[in-house]
């Protein structure tokens, strides 16, 4: 009796609903470790297990989250950004030390109020764009390598936060600019709401836009995605200059947060955005990765830092917990790629 | 010819500044290099202006080299500056202890070192300026005692104490300050958490998750005046009112105060910045030119302080002052920004 015959087929069958079975989980597995995750915190830290919990979790998720859209498309695109902590946290210290009315801060305000946080927001996304355009320039333009390129920029705009506080911190946002950090609708905190927005609209223009797909091409081989007649060049600087805006979109959203700047703001975010690029099965190679896996390791990541916020261990064991739970998270995502490679 | 007599004025501009410059030079008793841990922190990057003013009162040129808060890349700049030979080295450590080779190997060379704020005892110095960080710690544990005292009738609650980064001595000994006060309240229960690297929005997360599992929580401390900020406001997002859940910051940086002024902030412990700097330039006659330096109580921008001779040499401690909304506005705190008028001159 050969596998092919009529007597065979119920085997098949069952063999390919457990293979897609596998598959489906192997594709999600980082939202089945959230859960597992998120299960056992509950189960063992007193206290966790409450929607304000969750809601603290969705809300602190923010920064890394919006940060993590756009390291993911520069990821996917086959190059690295190693700036956005630091476009981040000058496009905080700008619309800090712009409308900050106390510290370091010039107290500007304008009328009607609403333009405060419009005005913020343009000079937010400005600096991204700036930081973004630099990059792209000596990227792109110089064929620098992008991981020493987007360093230097790590560096030196850190230095030019330094720079223009002084060292001095800001506070007192005003209310039109903190609106989005402290209201909540239907429930959920604005900033959850915002998070989502990004995830959404930057999937879809992944997954259905030619620009994504595009996108895809080119961090997958360049040389073919070239011949095929993609502008290459044109695509690599729009997504710099769109990770610098995404940074610098965070950077504001933590300014109202905080209420406010410091010189150091948003210092070691970018380990934990690359874990979540990483966990979410994004390859740091290129061509390969989906957003839907990198909320998920935002997520994980974020449950962690809760749950190490409210159960109680000695502050000098938090960097090895945090660490090792990454480290946990990681290697089950290495799992994953071994076990999918036996599958096929 | 217009444009002409611009040119010729910024000549000319420049010619006078270079002067200037050249004459203040001249007259310089000579370079002292100060290691400074980082300029991220409100309170360092005020000592740097501080220091370098109060120093050139006295005569001496100051160069500031900033550490960026790592052990390896200080440790380097104190092996370079002994290589330029100055007047004096004046040393904020990253790493107390680590920077013990360094110390020993500038007074070997013959440089007098001059320990600012973080506190030296593991080998010996020609002179330490210090508030006292475990004392930072006591002071703060004073003053909590007393508002939770005056907020429910004894001194019982829970306190969250957010510290600065774990692996820095500084916030330690602060911590350790504290809690050995503390613990002759046993109704006090503290809770203790790290904001990793001092970094604001970690200290504002922290006090968010805290409140939720912690909803009696009465007081939180925090070990730098820039981590209350984030902390007030995730107060204010969470509907509390100014003195409701009451907060004690430590260092006397202007958010701080400006916190106290809103009714955000009741207490911040002041590391008085101002008189430990003009201290450093008080005696650096006597430290640059190996003098004996007597101890006893010295008057330090209106401090009384008290030099003593430790085994690690001469030490000044200086009082840092618990600022509340009574003193608020007095000039002499450095997060008035108002830094005093008359020049330091030397002691003799």
């Amino acid at each position: 009796m050969s596998a092919y015959s009529p007597s065979a087929e119920p085997w098949l069958a069952i063999g390919t609903k457990r293979r897609a079975v596998a598959e489906f989980a192997l594709d999600n597995l980082v939202w089945l470790v959230f859960v597992a995750a998120f299960a056992l915190f509950s189960a063992t830290i007193p206290n966790f297990f409450q929607l304000p919990i969750l809601l603290n979790i969705l809300e602190q998720s923010t920064f890394i989250g919006i940060l993590a859209v756009g390291l993911t498309l520069v990821v996917i695109s086959g190059e690295m950004d190693l700036s956005i902590e630091s476009t981040m946290a000058l496009s905080a210290m700008a619309a800090a030390l712009l409308f900050g009315s106390n510290g370091a801060g010039l107290g500007l305000s304008l009328e009607p109020g609403f333009l405060n946080a419009v005005v913020a927001i343009a000079v937010s996304l400005a600096i991204g764009a700036v930081v973004g355009g630099v990059n792209a320039y000596l990227v792109v333009g110089w064929q620098i390598n992008s991981f020493i390129v987007t360093l230097a920029s790590f560096l030196w705009v850190r230095g030019v936060v330094v720079a223009l506080s002084g060292g001095r911190s800001v506070y007192g946002m005003p209310d039109e600019i903190r609106w989005v950090a402290v209201k909540s609708f239907l429930g959920l905190p604005m900033l959850a709401w915002v998070t989502a927005g990004v995830f959404v609209v930057f999937s879809v223009i992944l997954l259905k836009t030619p620009f994504g797909r595009h996108l895809v091409m080119v961090g997958g081989n360049p040389i073919a995605a070239y011949r095929a007649g993609i502008r290459v060049r044109r695509l690599m600087m729009t997504v710099f200059v769109l990770s610098g805006m995404i940074a610098g979109l965070a950077g504001y959203l933590l300014a109202a947060r905080t209420s406010g700047a410091t010189a150091n703001l948003g210092t070691g975010m970018l380990f934990e955005v690359f874990a979540a690029v990483v966990i979410g099965g994004v390859s740091l190679k290129g061509g390969v990765g989906r957003l839907s896996g990198v909320i998920a390791g935002v997520l994980l990541l974020s449950s962690i830092s809760t749950a190490i916020n409210v159960m109680g261990m000695p502050p000098h064991f938090t960097q090895i917990i945090r660490g090792g739970l990454v480290l946990a998270a990681i290697l089950l995502d290495t799992m994953k790629t071994s076990i999918r490679r036996q599958l096929a | 010819m217009g444009i002409g007599k611009y040119i010729v004025a910024g000549v000319f501009g420049a010619a006078m500044l270079a002067g200037g410059i050249n004459a203040a030079l001249a007259e310089s008793k000579g370079k002292i290099y100060y290691l400074v841990p980082t300029l991220l922190d409100e309170f360092q990057t005020g000592s740097v202006d501080a220091i370098t003013k109060f120093m050139a009162d006295v005569g001496y040129e100051t160069v500031s080299l900033d550490a960026q808060n790592r052990t390896d890349l200080q440790q380097s700049q104190m092996n370079d500056v002994i290589n330029l030979k100055p007047k004096a080295v004046v040393l904020a450590a990253v790493d107390f202890e680590a920077m013990k080779p360094g110390i020993e190997k500038a007074r070997a060379a013959g440089i007098p070192v001059m320990i600012f704020d973080r506190q030296i005892t593991s080998t010996p110095s020609d002179f330490t300026s210090v508030a006292g960080t475990v004392e930072i710690g006591e002071v703060a544990a004073d003053r909590i005692e007393k508002l939770l005292k005056d907020k429910k009738g004894s001194v019982s609650g829970k306190v969250l104490q957010i510290l600065g980064d774990p692996g820095d001595p500084y916030t330690l000994d602060i911590q350790k300050g504290f809690e050995a006060k503390m613990k002759a309240f046993p109704d006090v229960t503290i809770i203790t958490q790290p904001a990793l690297q001092w970094e604001a929005s970690k200290a504002g997360d922290i006090a968010s998750d805290q409140l939720l599992v912690n909803p009696d929580i009465d007081l939180i401390f925090v070990h730098a005046a820039h981590l209350a900020v984030p902390v007030a406001a995730i107060l204010e997002a969470r509907g509390k009112k100014p003195g409701e859940v009451m907060l004690v910051s430590s260092n006397g940086a202007p958010v701080g105060l400006d916190l106290i002024r809103k009714g955000w902030e009741q207490v911040e412990v002041e590391q008085p910045l101002f008189a430990q700097a003009a201290a450093l330039a008080m005696f650096a006659d006597k430290v640059v030119n190996k003098e004996k330096i007597e101890p006893g109580v010295y008057d330090v921008l209106g401090l009384k302080s008290t030099l003593t001779i430790e085994p690690w040499g001469p030490n000044l401690k200086i009082p840092g002052a618990a600022i509340d909304k009574t003193n608020v506005d007095n000039p002499t705190f450095w997060g008035n920004a108002k830094p005093p008028a008359t020049p330091i001159a030397p002691v003799k």
